[in-house]
């Protein structure tokens, strides 16, 4: 069964692929800021309703309902302000797809922020973009001084009595930024670190007021869900995945490159029909990452069965993540890839609580050593073993990201440690 | 079946019911659970990160909950020695373990450290890490807190306590992950009066007393009650001996007075307690030296200056205990028959007749009630550091104004500068600024008026001026007084209590230090020092004796020097600012021939055949207590007194109010003896004249 492709009228990020104009004027001719007016004259709580029945799930990696997301934020009390936060801060390794809405159709998104900024109650949106998206926030914020000049942002907007203003802020490159709460503790001029929840920030957030903060991808998928409808976002997916979604598919294809295609696609529907099959072939598969280096690997047997979605990749052991899918062939060293991915989650600790901070440079020396094949046996429960110590005693979910992956290695393929490790004893005697 | 107010839930099978907005840990504290922590503090904000409160929160999601920062719910079901949370707790002090030196044989904080004491019931009998341990440089932070930075495990309560209580905010993590650091922005020397107590918070040895370093072991002290003399506030301490010597000062806890913080002063001055003391009585040779002699021989040479028709007049310095100061004063005034006593050598202008005119009437508590801060001529920063902790405590979580009469100054927070002349506090008086009118507006306002600000010699003008100023903003009612005498000086609300002020037709301070200059005086009797008053002003007695502590200036133009008891070496009352009596044990004898200060006193009378009535200190405090109703209730201040107006005469001057304290780590002689407050001292010069070249 293959599921059809969209067509370009069902597509959120119509200039994805960057061949058309990205300024407002070609934004608009697609259909852009299109019922902005109605949007904003609806009573938000109408709005959030109708994503509760989406069924959105946030695009940025845990998959939280958006709507429920929505609904927590409490209205505004005329004292604290509420704000929107738009998480830009796409550092996940294999994850490109903010990269793109941000410098192909950044009005999407400057779109969405007005639309979430309704809907939430703010009157003021930041949006958090990575330090190395130099380029891409100059972008955006052409994009939001031209809808500014065009009335879509501002006092007032087009006479709805709605204000919204957007503020872009570049982070300074680290990784542990795109958590939420250290993203917040960032934007306030803080150490990029974690809070400990509760408060969560729809109670507690930026400056100590209400917050909800989202992924840039999810942002802009709601003005398209509360214009089209359900009915419409719902015919793709399955249930409670519904919708498009951006894959970023590279590693070892033909074609890698970031693809809007609908939920719960099949793995290999994704690698064969939008990238352009695996190098080698599909037979030349020997795993697969499907959302992100935070995610666990797929074996080769897995990724033939494995179906795009939240739910679909849960029941495989893994997740969806950031749906940035890397491909592996048989050409791939597999372990190195991993001590690789280790080692970037070494240099990405905050370093705030202990399990993570202590740990996480533990396992990446003892893979490093592993790989080397200059461990012993022993040392491969060790490294599980410590894996399980860090998982879930930490204050965020970073340090349960970087022990997924290498659970899920020694899970799959264990026996290319212990081959590593017995050549390299007979090798010495 | 709780009410709305407090929540009911089950630790370990036992159900406890605690305040609403308590954490997991308090209600495991509340059910009699102690929990490990490392990070947690009970007066600093939460943080969190070190994961050793973990516990199991039954319903909850499959993995363990840190303790001190999840709130207790209502029906919650709580395990703290469950397999998961031992498992957790080991797998967490296995990681703080595996780059810790472990190297407690040569650390200080060995025998002391929480480190060391939750690892025996965590830790592991051998480590299972074969990587490398991390190595930290160690920062270089001043002269009073030694740095071993690769025994740092990133609790953050020393950058807490920065932030937070000390106001200043130089600490922080630098870096990231395993390689994220401790230290002070750009490695400077942290300047705040409070810092050493982060040694106490410290629960590792990476922040230990420089001073004390390598000097003891914390099993071998012998530890004693005490109350701070640095300044006025009479913090609790506790003096850590060994044979016979002090080796280091530690705070107590006292909610009432100093929480559980101390300043640096008091901390770090006990090394004078041993530089430049009076260790035998002295009498002065032909040479012009001060040589030493037996006790007998130094009362045989004073008697004779005693007797007969003279001229004697007495002065009490800075620091001393209540028994000292009353055995004086009787031994002036009843043995010696002359009037002419007096112990306000800061020339503090009121004297002991109505006691709310020179106490702290609000108490220190009272700032965690006030509504404003009205401060006047003071700087309670360097006055009393850690009253200046607790407005900044209310400055920061309740929001409360401070204002200021008086020179600009960094307090750590901000406030209202008014101005810096009288006629600032003349027009805030008189209700008609503006700000007065919104100082009218609280119910519960706090005015703090510097002792200093009534010893200049408008004194008692500025006196009445702030006691019109409380009734305008109605400052003084039944429930509230908040007038407040700040004293940065440990002795004088005991000394104005005891009396030790000019008897009928006696001479003060300013007329004896004039009779002095014309040499009218026969016998100078100089009891301990003072900062305010140098000792070329002290000449022209016929003949002098200093009875004290410490060589100095003071010492070296007397006659004969008999020697007194520091501190540390006699059990004695404390009156503090805010009148509250507070006992402080002998920690260690007098240094070799020196005496307990009431005990030269009553020798002398003996001597002189005037035997003051009392020969032991029970004898004696039974007749302060017979005297002062205060002190009949040791460590509880006394109950309020209706308000009385003192009669105040003068005029108000023009000169500008002057920052009280110019140095602060040398306030005292056992600080201007003390090397380590010299480097101190010498630290923050450094910097002023840093920030100076770059300003």
């Amino acid at each position: 069964m293959t599921t059809p492709k969209l067509s370009i009228d069902d597509k959120v990020f119509k200039n994805l692929d960057g061949s058309g104009d990205w300024g407002i004027k070609g934004y608009e001719k697609r259909g852009g800021y299109k019922g902005l007016k109605k949007l904003l004259k609806t009573d938000p709580s109408v709005h959030i309703d109708q994503l509760k029945g989406s069924a959105l799930r946030g695009r940025g990696g845990a998959g939280f309902p958006t709507g429920l997301k929505w609904s927590f934020m409490p209205k505004p009390d005329g004292i604290k302000p509420n704000y929107l936060v738009c998480n830009a801060d796409e550092g996940e390794p294999g994850t490109c797809k903010d990269r793109d809405i941000l410098r192909y159709d950044p009005h999407t998104l400057v779109e969405g922020m007005i639309v979430g900024c309704h809907c939430l109650g703010a009157k003021v949106g930041y949006i958090y973009v990575r330090g190395e998206y130099y380029d891409e926030s100059s972008r955006l914020n052409q994009a939001i001084e031209e809808a500014r000049k065009a009335g879509y942002l501002g006092k007032d907007i087009q006479g709805t009595g709605v204000d919204v203003e957007i503020y872009v802020h570049l982070g300074a490159g680290a990784y542990i930024c795109g958590e939420e709460t250290a993203l917040l503790e960032s934007l306030e001029g803080k150490k990029g670190q974690p809070r400990v929840k509760p408060p969560f920030p729809a109670g507690y957030g930026l400056y100590g007021c209400p917050t909800t903060i989202n992924n840039v991808e999810t942002i802009a998928q709601v003005p398209p869900i509360l214009k089209k409808g359900n009915d419409w976002w719902c015919q793709f997916g399955r249930e409670n995945n519904h919708g498009t979604k951006i894959f970023s598919v590279s590693g070892a294809v033909n074609l890698p490159g970031n693809f809007e295609a609908p939920m719960s696609i099949s793995l290999k529907e994704l690698i064969d029909e939008y990238a352009g099959g695996v190098i080698g072939g599909w037979d030349n598969l020997q795993a697969v990452i499907p959302g992100g280096s935070s995610t666990p690997m797929l074996s080769a047997a897995n990724c033939n069965t494995a179906v795009m979605d939240f739910d679909g990749l849960r029941d495989l052991g893994t997740g969806l993540g950031t749906a940035a899918v890397i491909v592996m062939n048989k050409d791939t060293d597999l372990l190195r890839v991993m001590a690789r991915i280790s080692h970037f989650y070494k240099h990405e600790s905050c370093g705030q609580c202990t399990p993570c901070r202590e740990g996480v440079g533990w396992v990446s020396r003892l893979m490093d050593r592993l790989i080397a094949g200059e461990g012993t046996l022993e040392e491969l429960d060790q490294m599980y073993d410590v894996t399980k110590k860090i998982e879930g005693k930490t204050i965020c979910a970073f340090a349960d990201g970087a022990m997924w992956p290498v659970q899920g290695t020694l899970k799959h393929f264990r026996h290319l440690f212990e081959e590593r490790i017995k050549e390299n004893m007979k090798a010495n005697g | 079946m709780s009410e709305n107010n407090t929540v009911t839930l089950t630790v370990d099978g036992k159900e406890v019911t605690v305040p609403a907005g308590s954490s997991l840990m308090d209600a495991a504290t509340a059910s009699g659970v102690e929990i490990p922590r490392f990070c947690f503090h009970k007066r600093l904000s939460v943080a969190g990160n070190c994961r050793m409160c973990l516990v199991e929160v039954e319903g909850g999601p499959p993995k363990p909950t840190a303790s001190c920062c999840f709130p207790a719910g209502n029906g919650m079901v709580v395990h703290t020695k469950s397999p998961m949370v031992k498992e957790a707790r080991k797998g967490v002090m296995e990681f703080l373990l595996i780059n810790h030196p472990l190297d407690c044989p040569i650390c200080d904080q060995a025998g002391e450290c929480d480190l060391q004491d939750i690892s025996v019931s965590y830790g592991s009998d051998c480590s299972k890490f074969g990587e490398g341990k991390r190595a930290v440089e160690d920062k270089d932070i001043g002269p009073k807190i030694k740095t071993v930075m690769t025994r740092c495990i990133h609790c953050t309560r020393c950058i807490r306590f920065a932030t937070e209580v000390a106001g200043v905010e130089e600490m922080g993590a630098t870096f990231r992950g395993e390689n994220m650091s401790v230290g002070t922005y750009v490695e400077n020397a942290l300047e705040s009066e409070l810092s050493g107590n982060m040694i106490d918070l410290c629960p590792v040895g990476a922040l230990t007393s420089k001073p004390y370093a390598f000097t003891g072991r914390n099993w071998e002290m012998v530890k004693t009650n005490s109350i701070d003399v640095m300044d006025a506030l009479g913090s609790n301490i506790e003096v850590h001996s060994r044979a016979g010597k002090v080796m280091r000062i530690v705070p107590r806890e006292n909610d009432s007075v100093n929480e559980e913080w101390i300043s640096d002063t008091a901390r770090f001055s006990y090394d004078g307690l041993y530089e430049d003391r009076i260790t035998s009585p002295l009498v002065k040779v032909k040479s012009g030296k001060l040589q030493s002699i037996g006790w007998k021989k130094a009362i045989e040479t004073v008697l004779p200056k005693l007797t007969g028709k003279k001229v004697i007049a007495g002065l009490a310095g800075d620091v001393h205990s209540v028994e000292d100061l009353y055995s004086f004063n009787a031994f002036m005034k009843e043995t010696l028959e002359t009037p002419n006593v007096d112990s306000r050598m800061g020339g503090f202008k009121l004297d002991g007749e109505f006691r709310p005119s020179y106490i702290m009437n609000s108490t220190i508590e009272g700032v965690d009630h006030a509504d404003a801060i009205i401060l006047v001529g003071t700087n309670p920063r360097l006055e009393a550091p850690v009253l200046n902790a607790r407005i900044r405590k209310n400055v920061r979580g309740r929001n409360i104004p401070v204002y200021m009469v008086g020179a600009e100054v960094d307090l750590t927070y901000s406030y209202g500068l008014i101005g810096d002349k009288p006629s600032d506090l003349e027009d805030l008086s008189n209700g008609k600024s503006a700000i007065a009118k919104v100082l009218k507006g609280f119910n519960k306002p706090m005015i703090i008026l510097g002792a200093d600000a009534i010893s200049r010699s408008d004194g008692l003008a500025v006196y009445k001026e702030v006691e019109k100023l409380s009734d305008t903003i109605g400052a003084i009612d039944a429930h509230w007084n908040g007038f407040n005498i700040l004293h940065n000086k440990a002795g004088l609300v005991a000394a104005l209590d005891m009396g030790v002020t000019p008897g009928k037709g006696g001479m003060d301070i300013a007329k004896t230090l004039k009779a002095l200059k014309a040499g009218e005086v026969d016998t100078l009797i100089l009891y301990g020092e003072s900062d305010a008053v140098s000792a070329e002003d002290l000449k022209g007695a016929k003949f002098t004796i200093y009875i004290g502590t410490h060589k100095g200036t003071y010492a070296d133009m007397a006659d004969v020097v008999l020697p007194a008891a520091a501190y540390t070496e006699k059990d004695g009352w404390w009156t503090n600012t805010e009148g509250r009596v507070q006992e402080s044990k002998a920690a260690v004898h007098p240094l070799l021939n020196a005496k307990e200060d009431w005990k030269i006193f009553r020798a002398l009378s003996g001597e002189l055949g005037k035997a003051l009535p009392f020969d032991s200190l029970e004898a004696l405090r039974l007749k302060i207590s017979e005297d002062n109703k205060p002190y009949e209730n040791i460590g509880k201040v006394s109950s309020a007194q209706a308000w009385v107006c003192v009669s105040g005469k003068g005029s108000l001057l023009k000169s500008a109010f002057a920052n009280p304290v110019t140095n602060f780590y040398k306030t005292n002689e056992i600080m201007k003896a003390s090397q380590v407050m010299t480097e101190c001292a010498k630290s923050v010069a450094h910097k002023q004249n840093a920030m100076k070249k770059v300003g």
